[in-house]
């Protein structure tokens, strides 16, 4: 989903990058308030980013015959909700594009809004979602994880249909276009990213009770209160 | 429990390995990144698009490969840390409560 440097036309750049940036912003704020209030978890938060980095340093072959990603951010979206995780995956969009040559900083707005900012949200609905559907926690955040990876390649998808309409078919036909691209590929990654942290999901289980009762996440989960 | 977060974790592998496996059996598969693939649509949409802007700094090959693999270790470093300071915290609260029957 990195959408290259000076792939997008100046306007573009410009907007998305006045749209993600009070995510970040509010992603700083609650960063900061999480340390102050809640200094047990603040390893936990580094351990989510940690994740993040991981995850999307490995370019992993697809059934496609090409390569693409993992995002990371649905298992830190899971954990502390959508908004810290704008600025996690800033940090590491911001060092992808600085040192890799991976996405641009004209294209950094964009990409930090696919990834950090949808990307987390989707996640953190379906997280919600399957736990009022009462699902158990580990489909919970498999499907979280899942949904959080496919919503950031099809929002990539949008920006660049919106971008690049076909001339013929417009926005939506380039969004098909650019959508066929990224989703076949996509869609093994996501279920791997979606095995992985339901695996760090069902540790912090076993061995962070403390942390997530402070973040008082599934308050009512009996497996959480059992520790 | 145990058991279970390694299945999780083998099935995971196992997906990546098929996956792989499957995608080098179709013909020509040179595993591109989508992202190049998906800037080629864009100039096959608009092919007198031109990127207006380079990028500042581009590593050369040898040297981007060893800022992925720092990419990797960093995050695979921080997150090994919190996962095995976790399990000795949890392993010393269990030998103190045995130590105090």
């Amino acid at each position: 989903m990195h959408i290259a440097e000076g792939f997008l036309p100046p306007l573009h750049a410009a907007l998305w990058t006045a749209l993600a940036a009070p995510f970040v912003a509010a992603g700083v704020r609650r960063a900061n308030r999480l340390a102050r209030e809640k200094p047990q978890a603040k390893l936990l938060l580094a351990a989510s980013g940690a994740f993040a980095f991981l995850l999307s340093a490995l370019k992993l072959p697809s059934v496609t015959g090409s390569s693409s990603h993992a995002t990371g951010v649905g298992l830190g979206a899971l954990l502390f909700g959508p908004s810290v995780m704008a600025l996690l995956g800033a940090i590491v969009l911001g060092f992808q594009a600085l040192l890799l040559a991976h996405g641009g900083l004209t294209t950094l707005g964009a990409n930090v809004f696919a990834m950090a900012v949808v990307g987390p949200w989707v996640a953190f609905g379906v997280a919600r979602g399957a736990r009022w559907l009462g699902a158990p926690l580990a489909v919970g955040a498999f499907a979280a994880a899942l949904s959080g990876n496919l919503a950031t390649y099809l929002t990539t998808a949008g920006q660049l249909a919106l971008a690049f309409p076909d001339p013929a078919s417009g926005v939506a036909g380039s969004w098909l276009k650019f959508a066929a691209v990224f989703a076949p590929t996509q869609l093994p990654l996501a279920v791997i990213e979606g095995l992985l942290t339901v695996t760090i999901v069902n540790f912090l289980r076993e061995y962070s009770g403390d942390e997530l009762r402070a973040l008082e996440l599934w308050p009512e989960s009996p497996a959480v209160e059992a520790r | 429990m145990k058991g279970r977060g390694v299945g999780w974790l083998v099935l995971a592998l196992l997906v990546a390995l098929g996956s792989a496996l499957l995608g080098g059996l179709r013909e020509g598969a040179q595993f591109a990144g989508s992202d190049v693939r998906a800037m080629a649509v864009v100039n096959a949409v608009q092919p007198d698009y031109r990127p207006w802007t380079g990028l500042l700094w581009q590593p050369p090959p040898e040297i981007a490969s060893g800022l992925f693999a720092l990419q990797a270790a960093l995050g695979a470093g921080v997150l090994g840390y919190y996962l095995g300071f976790k399990r000795g915290q949890a392993r010393r609260r269990r030998e103190r409560a045995d130590d105090g029957d």
